[in-house]
């Protein structure tokens, strides 16, 4: 920044405020606080299982073995007709669209038109990041990944594996930064506007479901 | 919805008319708010440390506002979204406004914003025959309403579910039960309509991460997310003062915003956006604006006081525990902010003329200062300001003229001192003695005699140590 690119007001105003020249040295900021230590990972999921039961998310800890059971009491408990699911590797091996299908679910493709996935009664994501200390799943796009279904649908679920843990906002941010967009989710959709009463579902997902691989791919 | 005041703000005069409803509605709230927050800080040995960090982040952002702009908007521009750059409200509403035009827009959906209420986006844009909705349930409530809000964060608090129902009945035309849930249920439906038939998105922005040019955005209730998802076309104003260096600094004050504003770890959702979507598939706007915006900012940086002014992060929680806003509400305020930030904030903007009477809105009781997360010195900025309510806005001084601050830099050293107190203690009697008639002190040489105009001192009496000993035998 030796020269100066944006020649306007509002920076001309700036710089006279402060008494600086255009490409003045920046001197380093100030130092961070560490970020939180991981814990065994036996103990990081036991943790984040916790704390999204505390933000009103319903968790499971899941094998292969069982994930069609889960998905049928899902489909029943919720009254899901039609899903729509990413096309995440992970997701695929797992065969979520099929093993949905199978249950009866009309099948929607992810990259739908906005007024389709709203829709539909079930979203289904992989987390890329989970940040056990505060309950939260990060979630990043792609064409494969597109943002609006872990948004539109009434039920959120989101898979996850033991890689996608990180001990704190510091790692994720490290890795995500360079991606055009990153959501961080605790919990469903909520609001306490009206009276101060804590309601779910507000705009997004009124019910998220976090699904955790131990050993993935068995 | 609160158009720029441009006559004075009566506080007093709103205060005498109040509803006893409010009080109480706001009490809920606050109280809520403020434990929740204390939990949360409790879990947290290091909440101190994290303070002081963010305090010396915010500082040393703003002390060198002029680079990290000039790189925040270098990287906006690298990341494929246009910058605007605004030197107020008018300015920033016309680059609105331009934009909206040239995409031939119908119906907008917004996000509730600061930066937007501030310059009165919305009537422009109304006034302009654009189809506007908030989308915000607590802002969607209080336009149906026509109100401004009462809270930063919960803004139709004051209105009671009965009140809501009669209002969708009214406004939207369908029956309501007064229970938080099924009024929920029907603005949910209702406002899924606009999102997804709104052309355009506008929003405001919690962060601009300088080093990438990202926009952070905090809800939880998804409408933002719905805001700058949805529409093809999205527009977020930002001020100035919302730029922070990269991205380990943003965790750094991510964790300090969420606590203090909701008592939540993280806020239900926090958006990252870095620039348009890259593929159609992936959703996203088509074409992201960004409106840089000044509006007086850049005048309180000149000062080193009012520039910590500009280091608040919007959490709220000087409201929560200001025994003054507890008792009045946010209207009292005048314009978009209340409390005590709306109390440094407001006659910062809009001049000492028109908010002369927003500094005196405070007991000076310093709770607001203890609990903020960044450190905004609000009992240094409130007595500055009552000083140029005082003596005009062209004064710079910070608080008080170097005298007074020797003399109470002294009384502090004297009272600290065991011996230099007892001397006093001593000496006073005979000090005394010029001045005294009788039982009273009627009038004191000037400048101390300001202090005898308004009445007559206690002459200085007993020796309370030796009264105190007295007392304890005799127990």
């Amino acid at each position: 920044m030796t020269q100066n690119r944006f020649p306007n007001p509002v920076l001309d105003a700036v710089r006279h405020s402060l008494g600086y020249e255009s490409g003045a040295p920046l001197p380093p900021h100030p130092l961070l606080p560490s970020a939180r230590a991981a814990g065994t990972p036996q103990a990081e999921i036991a943790l984040l299982l916790q704390e999204i039961d505390k933000v009103s998310g319903h968790t499971q800890q899941l094998t292969t073995h069982n994930l069609d059971t889960a998905l049928g009491a899902l489909v029943e408990t919720e009254n899901i007709r039609t899903a729509t699911v990413w096309n995440t590797p992970t997701l695929q091996c797992l065969d979520i669209a099929g093993r949905l299908k199978h249950l009866g679910v009309t099948l929607v493709p992810p990259d739908a038109e906005k007024h389709t996935l709203a829709q539909c009664d079930l979203g289904v994501t992989e987390a890329d990041f989970a940040i056990p200390d505060s309950g939260t799943l990060g979630l990043l796009s792609g064409p494969e990944k597109p943002r609006a279904v872990s948004l539109l649908p009434a039920v959120h679920l989101a898979l996850l594996t033991p890689a996608a843990l990180r001990p704190d906002l510091h790692q994720v941010f490290a890795e995500a930064q360079h991606h055009g967009y990153l959501i961080l989710i605790t919990g469903p959709s909520r609001t306490a506007d009206i009276e101060l009463t804590l309601t779910l579902g507000v705009h997004g997902p009124r019910e998220l479901y976090v699904w955790i691989f131990e050993s993935p791919g068995e | 919805m609160s158009d720029t005041p441009t006559t004075p703000i009566e506080f007093r005069r709103y205060t005498q008319n109040l509803s006893p409803a409010i009080p109480i509605a706001i009490q809920q709230a606050t109280g809520q708010f403020f434990e929740k927050r204390n939990a949360r800080v409790a879990e947290l040995p290091e909440w101190e440390l994290l303070r002081d960090v963010g305090h010396r982040l915010r500082l040393h952002t703003l002390e060198h506002l002029d680079a990290y702009l000039e790189q925040a908007a270098t990287s906006l521009s690298a990341a494929g979204v246009q910058v605007h750059w605004a030197m107020n409200g008018a300015e920033a509403n016309a680059v609105v406004l331009d934009i909206a035009r040239q995409h031939n827009v119908k119906t907008i959906a917004k996000v509730k914003s600061m930066a937007t209420e501030e310059i009165a986006l919305n009537t422009a844009l109304q006034a302009a025959g654009f189809q506007i909705t908030e989308t915000d349930l607590g802002e969607f409530i209080i336009q149906l309403a026509g109100l401004g809000p009462s809270h930063i964060v919960v803004p139709a608090v004051h209105l009671k579910k009965e009140e809501i129902a009669q209002l969708f009945k009214e406004k939207l035309g369908v029956e309501a039960p007064p229970d938080p849930e099924q009024l929920t249920a029907i603005a949910r439906a209702r406002l899924r309509e606009v999102f997804l038939a709104a052309d355009m998105g506008i929003s405001g922005a919690n962060f601009l991460v300088a080093e990438t040019g990202t926009l952070v955005m905090v809800t939880n209730e998804g409408n933002g997310r719905m805001c700058t998802t949805l529409p093809d076309l999205h527009v977020a104003v930002v001020a100035i003062d919302k730029v922070v260096p990269d991205w380990e600094s943003l965790a750094t004050l991510l964790k300090l915003l969420a606590r203090s504003a909701t008592g939540q770890k993280l806020s239900t959702y926090t958006n990252f956006i870095t620039g348009p979507r890259k593929t159609k598939g992936e959703h996203g706007p088509r074409e992201l604006h960004v409106v840089l915006l000044d509006n007086g900012r850049s005048r309180m940086l000149a000062s080193p006081l009012t520039r910590e002014t500009l280091k608040c992060i919007r959490c709220g929680s000087c409201l929560n525990v200001c025994p003054v806003y507890k008792q009045v509400g946010g209207y009292a305020y005048g314009w978009f902010i209340s409390g005590p930030i709306g109390a440094v904030l407001t006659p910062q903007l809009l001049g000492t003329k028109i908010a002369a009477e927003l500094p005196y809105a405070s007991t000076l009781c310093g709770a607001c200062a203890e609990v903020c997360p960044v450190k905004v010195p609000l009992l240094d900025l409130l007595r500055h300001l009552r000083r140029r309510v005082a003596e005009g806005d062209a004064t710079t001084t910070p608080i008080v003229s170097p005298v007074l601050r020797g003399v109470a830099r002294g009384s502090a050293i004297a009272l600290g001192t065991p011996w230099l107190y007892r001397l006093g203690a001593r000496l006073m009697p005979l000090l005394q003695v010029p001045v005294r008639r009788g039982n009273w002190i009627p009038s004191l040489p000037a400048p101390l005699n300001r202090w005898t105009m308004v009445r007559p001192f206690m002459p200085f009496r007993a020796r309370f140590r030796r009264w105190w000993k007295h007392h304890k035998k005799n127990e």
